[in-house]
């Protein structure tokens, strides 16, 4: 067990080695920090320009082997994921934006999985029947809703809410704005907050374990050690949750497990709607300035989250299928 | 005289009087014809079918009854409701929403088409030649497959598309979709091209001396091609939703260039005083996509001999 | 329900004394007569089962089909009732109602009655109280039928706690045990915690027996449950079954399409035909005098293991109905030779054939049939053997078309991990030997995983073997050079598949598939479309069809197309890889009649791979018995199946049912401990040593012999077999079966 888990890590270990330096290397080839500098007006004088590049080892004009050593060194030695052109350091950024990320995606993430799989275990058991066909059709147009259109829409209606009602039901921006010490209060304006990106996050989240629950279980309904359990004399029902949902949870598992990543990466656009200064809202500040340090560090910092959830998928599935041996 | 001279046989008990009858017409339905009947039997098939050329013919002739140009703004209208003289209102900018609709709906469909159909077809020749090699180049193949996963390729695409200048933005666009979306489709052929190769009729193929480029032709790329066709259709949906998410970050098409995505990013910061701005576009991305869903679903249980939606059609 | 309890009544008696009652002289034919001609005499006491009227239907996308049309049987504790029938005759559909299984579409009337209590219409929850404690069922597939996430200890368990809650944890663990134990899993205590995918197919299939008698049922259903096995297991899971039944004094349901499986384990049968019984007897009766032209036409299409095979089979015209659009009549009118235009008015019911044996059977020229005695070869006519006109040369002047000396073959076994090792070797094929003549066949036997399909790969492949030779029409293949010479030479060798569905394209029409291997060499079209006219009449289609797709025609048809395909370039050898297992028994016997035939017009020799050894000794001239990659016998198939010398053969030939009960009956069973072990295990002894029931009758010093030197072929004076044993069989004056 160990010994698999450990071969898997070295694996990844190089793989998101590699991927990270190809990011690094993709980042230098396309981002230009030093326009950043040279469309200021007034314009900095060239030598500080060169002196302030050089500080944050983003100067074009050192070769990028020596450049990509240098941010290699820095990482191993001391953990230091480098500077932004305005010599900011990335590692003191990058935290408060992960806390924010997660506040946002935690209670979004488990609502999705829990409805998203209620949901295709409810449609699973009506197979054709109406209700199935109409949670086909809204899982349908959810799944292919652009969200950003969704979390607009989203806001929209929010707003002609608080209208109707005349005061601030929901806040359309921000995670927080209640400056006082109630903790009472603190909490229902987080929900305030947290509520619409949620409700955003949640609806795109679960039309996908919707309906792949809905897949596996159908795959498993019909299944001749069903027909067993039940001859055992077990009624359908208990057949179906003892046998059935226990095999077709297994691909649902990977599937979470492996959705750790695209909790991170998947809600820039919520966080830019919403104005929540996560991880993705930073990203995309990151592009705009020319950041590669910063754009590299989330790179690794999603890559890293892939791999986790890999791993995760892997321990998890060895763990419930007795078929998969670990060795 | 043996079963054939049943010919009622158990498979095909409507078709078998017919052709005893000796009406030749009933054979020459060609599998085409076949599929076509199968997938216009499918009410939801037909609807998509017929928002998708409405859509098509909005981009290609809405800009001919339209009485402002995308790039003409009426600076006497910024942020104007809809009215007579500009049918969705207009934008901050005061450019006619109708034309931007229409524009933004040619560009993004140009490029969710074109980028589908790129990706697909690098998913397909990574696919299908790590498969048929197999051994290490199958193995290595695999290996950079999962590497190309490790990062977001969200992110790789945005870094890409933002260093390119406006006028080029949706070219680099296409590149950058293409460029990291091939990945997850070329594993599905893989595995696809696997099956496909241990099948009997293939093993028959070769045994009878056909050769590898003709077993290829003539048996793997028809079976494979219901999956490419399939996937290149959804492949569209997928396209779009991406070109709509960078747009709307900024990182996509740029000004004065127009896109679906670039247009809702203009409308955010009007959400409150001209909310109509977000809703031409969204309803029009929302059409779009479900009609290339319902497409893509209905060429699915169209192309799967095993479907029973498609209905019993010869069989 | 008007039975009267009676003990040693004659049945006879009974009739009329009902007679003379109210009953109706339909409910006395369909209820009232009891088989009595079976080894175990009339059944006495009440039965434990009753099914009346039995109608199940399914609302499908064509149409409704009606899978059952009116069945009536009675079970009794202790009697084996055999269901006999083809694919789509009903018998599994009538299964599954008397469990309460069937699916949720499925519409059931009539009546099953379980010890006076009414079945249908109870609710699953109701049945659920009822399955498992009193009804249980075997199902066909063992690979499919345990949950692979679940310990199989946790799985016998699971029927125990479900019907009796109040049961202690030691003593379901006991009974799980025990149950093990009575079915012949070695060492239970520890099997308790294994999974299933840790279990051979045979080995599950004892648990599935295991979990059906946990709570000593009633009634145990078994639903083709070794068709799925292997012969030599197949042997082993009847004798458990029997052993189960005796356990639990159950009744049981023995569904099958093998004659040879029920005539050894079967007292009584229903014949069943497109949903409905066709012929009801004591097994004794149906097989001695079979008095519906069906069950006629389905004993005479099967081949016989125990006998040479003297004359043709009989091949039964056509295909089965459509369920969901039966004919009006006699469903089997289209395919009865004795049919009239009346058959084809209305559905006869069933009427006596012999009032004091209770044997019933359906067919509106019945009393025809038993005034005159017909016999299958009365109603069905022999056809005639086409006699080979190149037959005059003796077989052993004819030249050798095909020869293969001491093949290897061994697959790499990987070890996990991204770059896989190879960690060793596996022999699929560890030498085979065997040659064949112009116009001759030679069947290749053995279990699963025997290394018969990677031979004949090797073969087709046409690549310079591992080690050994393989020479295809003097061609010794490591000496072909290029892709033009192994073009040339698959004009003349050629292979059919077992599965017809899988080897014929589904995206071509039979136009194409015909035309696919003369576009090879090049033909033109107009001799294209000249062959394929040809082609399509010698296998016996209608060439109108060619425009036709694959999925248009039914199993047999599609294997005819098969072999129209393989025969399109004249080619002197033709491979056979099982091509007739997945065929129904009716429609097998023209399959085997095509092949003869062919073989005599156009002199071609047959490789023929099969797993039935009735096929193989109706088909053969020379056999080779494959074990563990071995051909441990080689010689005349009438020699080997009379005197085999290699004690595998002389097992497998025991394991085989034999389609006569009488035969079946006094026939001695040898039957083989354990699983066929993992070709992966290297011994340098004989491979079959460790299952060997002649090598415990040795003194040491010779078992040491057969656990340290490997036995190459060899022959002596005793006959022509050759076999690779160190102390083979002695040929004696009685024959093997």
């Amino acid at each position: 067990m160990l010994k698999f888990i450990a071969k898997r890590l070295a694996n990844y270990v190089v793989m998101l080695f590699v991927a990270v330096s190809f990011t690094y290397f993709m980042a230098s080839a396309f981002m230009h920090p030093r326009s950043v500098y040279e469309s200021r007006t007034p314009r900095p004088p060239q030598d500080s320009i060169e002196r302030t590049l050089d500080l944050a080892n983003l100067n074009d004009r050192t070769p990028v082997l020596e450049r990509y050593w240098n941010w290699l060194t820095a990482i191993v030695t001391r953990w230091d994921w480098g500077k932004s052109p305005t010599l900011e350091s990335v590692n003191s950024a990058i935290a408060p934006r992960v806390l924010a990320s997660t506040e946002l995606v935690t209670l979004s993430t488990v609502l999705s999985i829990v409805l998203g799989v209620a949901l295709g275990i409810y449609t699973a058991q009506r197979q054709y029947k109406w209700q199935d066909r109409m949670f086909m059709v809204t899982g349908t147009l959810f799944m292919v809703i652009p969200s950003a259109v969704l979390a607009l829409l989203i806001v929209l209606m929010a707003i002609a809410v608080n209208d109707t009602v005349g005061f601030r039901m929901f806040y359309v921006t921000g995670l927080s704005s209640y400056t006082g010490d109630d903790i009472g209060l603190r909490l229902l304006d987080f929900l305030q907050h947290i509520i619409l990106p949620t409700i955003s996050l949640t609806l795109l989240g679960m039309v996908g374990y919707h309906l792949t629950q809905r897949t596996y279980l159908l795959d498993e309904l019909h299944a001749d050690y069903v027909r067993t359990a039940r001859m055992k004399g077990l009624t359908r029902r208990q057949a179906v949750r003892r046998h059935a949902l226990r095999a077709s949870l297994i691909p649902t598992g990977v599937n979470v497990a492996f959705s750790i990543a695209s909790v991170f990466t998947g809600a820039v656009i919520t966080e830019s709607i919403f104005a929540i200064n996560g991880l993705g809202r930073y990203f995309i500040t990151a592009i705009n300035q020319s950041d590669i340090n910063a754009s590299v560090a989330i790179a690794a910092f999603g890559g890293v989250c892939t791999l986790t959830g890999a791993l995760l998928a892997d321990i998890f599935s060895a763990w419930l299928d007795p078929r998969i041996k670990m060795s | 005289m043996s079963e054939a001279s049943v010919s009622a046989n158990a498979s095909a008990p409507k078709a078998a009087p017919e052709s005893k009858e000796g009406k030749k017409e009933v054979k020459h339905l060609s599998y085409g014809a076949l599929i076509a009947r199968r997938f216009f039997r499918q009410p939801s098939a037909v609807v998509g079918v017929v928002l998708l050329a409405i859509l098509v013919l909005f981009a290609l002739f809405g800009s001919s009854i339209a009485q402002w140009g995308y790039d003409e703004p009426d600076f006497l209208s910024l942020s104007g409701a809809p009215s007579s003289s500009h049918w969705l209102g207009t934008d901050p900018g005061g450019s006619d929403l109708y034309a931007l609709v229409v524009h933004g709906l040619g560009k993004s469909l140009l490029i969710g088409v074109i980028t589908s159909v790129a990706t697909m077809a690098i998913a397909a020749i990574y696919g299908t030649a790590i498969a048929f090699f197999g051994g290490w180049v199958e193995r290595i193949g695999m290996w950079i497959l999962d590497c190309l996963l490790v990062v977001p390729s969200f992110l790789l695409i945005a870094m890409l598309v933002r260093a390119a200048n406006a006028t080029a933005g949706w070219i680099w666009l296409v590149i950058g979709l293409t460029a990291f979306g091939w990945v997850g489709y070329a594993r599905i052929i893989r595995t696809m091209t696997l099956s496909l190769r241990e099948r009997d009729y293939v093993k028959a193929a070769h045994f009878m001396g056909v050769g590898s480029f003709k077993i290829i032709l003539r048996h793997l790329v028809p079976n494979l091609a219901s999956l490419i066709i399939i996937n290149t259709v959804l492949g569209v949906v997928g396209a779009v939703n991406s070109e709509t998410a960078l747009s709307f970050l900024g990182v996509g098409i740029k000004p004065p260039d127009t896109s679906l995505g670039s247009i809702l990013q203009t409308g955010q910061s009007t959400i409150q005083t001209a909310p109509w701005i977000l809703l031409a576009p969204s309803v029009v991305l929302i059409l779009l996509c479900f009609s290339m869903q319902l497409i893509g679903d209905g060429l699915r249980d169209a192309l799967d001999p095993n479907s029973a939606a498609g209905g019993k059609v010869g069989a | 329900m008007f039975r009267k309890t009676k003990k040693n009544a004659s049945p006879l008696a009974d009739i009329l004394k009902a007679g003379n009652g109210e009953v109706t002289r339909d409910e006395i034919l369909q209820y009232e007569l009891l088989e009595g001609n079976g080894p175990k005499g009339a059944p006495k006491g009440d039965p434990i089962m009753q099914v009346r009227d039995l109608h199940v239907s399914f609302a499908t996308e064509a149409g409704v089909c009606r899978a059952v049309r009116g069945v009536n049987f009675d079970l009794w504790r202790g009697r084996t009732l055999g269901i006999v029938g083809e694919s789509g005759s009903g018998k599994s559909v009538t299964a599954l109602s008397l469990i309460g299984l069937l699916d949720d579409n499925a519409k059931v009337t009539g009546s099953i009655k379980m010890n006076g209590v009414e079945l249908v219409g109870k609710t699953d929850e109701e049945m659920s109280v009822i399955r498992g404690e009193h009804i249980a069922m075997v199902f066909q597939d063992p690979l499919s039928a345990l949950t692979p996430m679940f310990t199989i200890g946790d799985q016998i368990a699971e029927g125990l706690i479900t019907h009796h809650p109040d049961m202690s944890k030691q003593a379901v663990h006991d009974r799980c045990i025990e149950l093990l134990d009575l079915v012949g899993i070695p060492q239970p205590e520890e099997r308790l915690n294994s999974f299933p995918h840790q279990f051979s197919g045979g080995m599950r299939q004892r648990v599935m027996i295991a979990i059906a008698i946990a709570n000593n049922p009633d009634v145990i259903i078994a639903d083709e449950p070794t068709t799925a096995l292997d012969v030599t297991i197949q042997a082993q899971i009847l004798d458990v079954l029997a052993k189960a039944q005796k356990e639990t004094g159950a009744a049981v349901v023995l569904i099958t399409h093998d004659l040879g499986v029920v005539a050894g384990a079967a007292d009584d049968i229903l014949v069943m035909y497109a949903g409905r019984p066709v012929e009801r007897a004591s097994i004794d009766d149906i097989f001695a005098k079979p008095s519906m032209p069906y069950t006629m036409g389905l004993l005479g299409a099967v081949p016989k293991p125990h006998v040479a095979a003297s004359q043709r089979l009989v091949p039964i015209q056509g295909n089965p109905p459509s369920l969901v659009d039966i004919p009006a009549g006699c469903p089997f009118s289209p395919r009865c030779p004795l049919a009239t235009p009346e058959c084809s008015q209305a559905e006869p019911n069933l009427e006596v054939v012999d009032a004091t044996n209770g044997h019933l059977a359906s067919c509106r020229r019945l009393n025809e049939i038993v005034s005159k005695n017909m016999k299958y070869t009365d109603v069905f006519p022999v056809p005639e053997m086409l006699p080979a006109k190149w037959a005059e040369v003796p077989r052993d002047q004819r030249p050798v078309t095909l020869e293969v000396e001491h093949l290897v073959k061994t697959f790499p076994l990987t070890g996990g991990g991204m770059f896989r090792r190879t960690i060793g070797r596996v022999s699929a094929v560890d030498d085979v030997t065997f040659k064949i003549r112009q116009g001759e066949t030679l069947a290749l036997v053995g279990e699963s995983g025997s290394g018969k399909s990677t031979t004949l790969m090797e073969i087709m492949n046409l690549m310079k073997p591992e080690d050994g030779r393989i020479v295809v029409l003097g061609h010794d293949l490591a000496t072909l050079k290029g892709r033009g010479d192994r073009k040339a030479l698959r004009k003349d060798l050629q292979i059919i598949f077992q599965d017809p569905m899988s080897s014929l394209d589904p995206r071509m029409t039979v136009y194409d598939v015909l035309a696919e291997p003369l576009k090879v060499h090049k033909w033109d079209k107009e001799k294209i479309n000249h062959r394929i006219g040809e082609l399509m009449e010698l296998v016996g289609l209608n060439p109108d069809y060619v425009d036709r797709f694959p999925t248009q025609f039914s199993g047999g048809q599609r294997q005819r197309i098969s072999i129209a395909r393989a025969l399109a370039t004249d080619p002197k050898v033709l491979l056979l890889d099982e091509p007739i297992a997945s065929l129904d028994v009716s429609i097998q016997a023209g399959v085997i009649n095509l092949l003869e035939d062919l073989q005599a017009k156009l002199k071609i020799s047959y490789l023929f791979v099969a797993h039935d050894l009735a096929v193989i000794r109706q088909i053969s001239d020379r056999v080779a018995v494959m074990y563990l990659g071995q051909v441990v016998e080689l010689g005349e198939t009438e020699d080997v199946f009379t005197h085999p010398r290699h004690p595998y053969t002389q097992a497998l030939l025991s394991a085989i049912p034999v389609p006569d009960p009488v035969v079946e009956r006094t026939r001695s069973r040898i039957i083989l401990k354990g699983d066929l072990p993992s070709p992966a295990e290297h011994h340098p002894g004989c491979r079959f040593a460790s299952r060997c029931p002649v090598k415990l009758t040795l003194s040491p010093a010779q078992q040491q012999m057969c656990d340290g030197q490997r036995p190459t072929l060899r022959g002596d004076d005793q006959n022509q077999s050759e076999f690779a044993c160190h102390f083979p069989l002695a040929v004696t004056a009685e024959s093997a079966f």
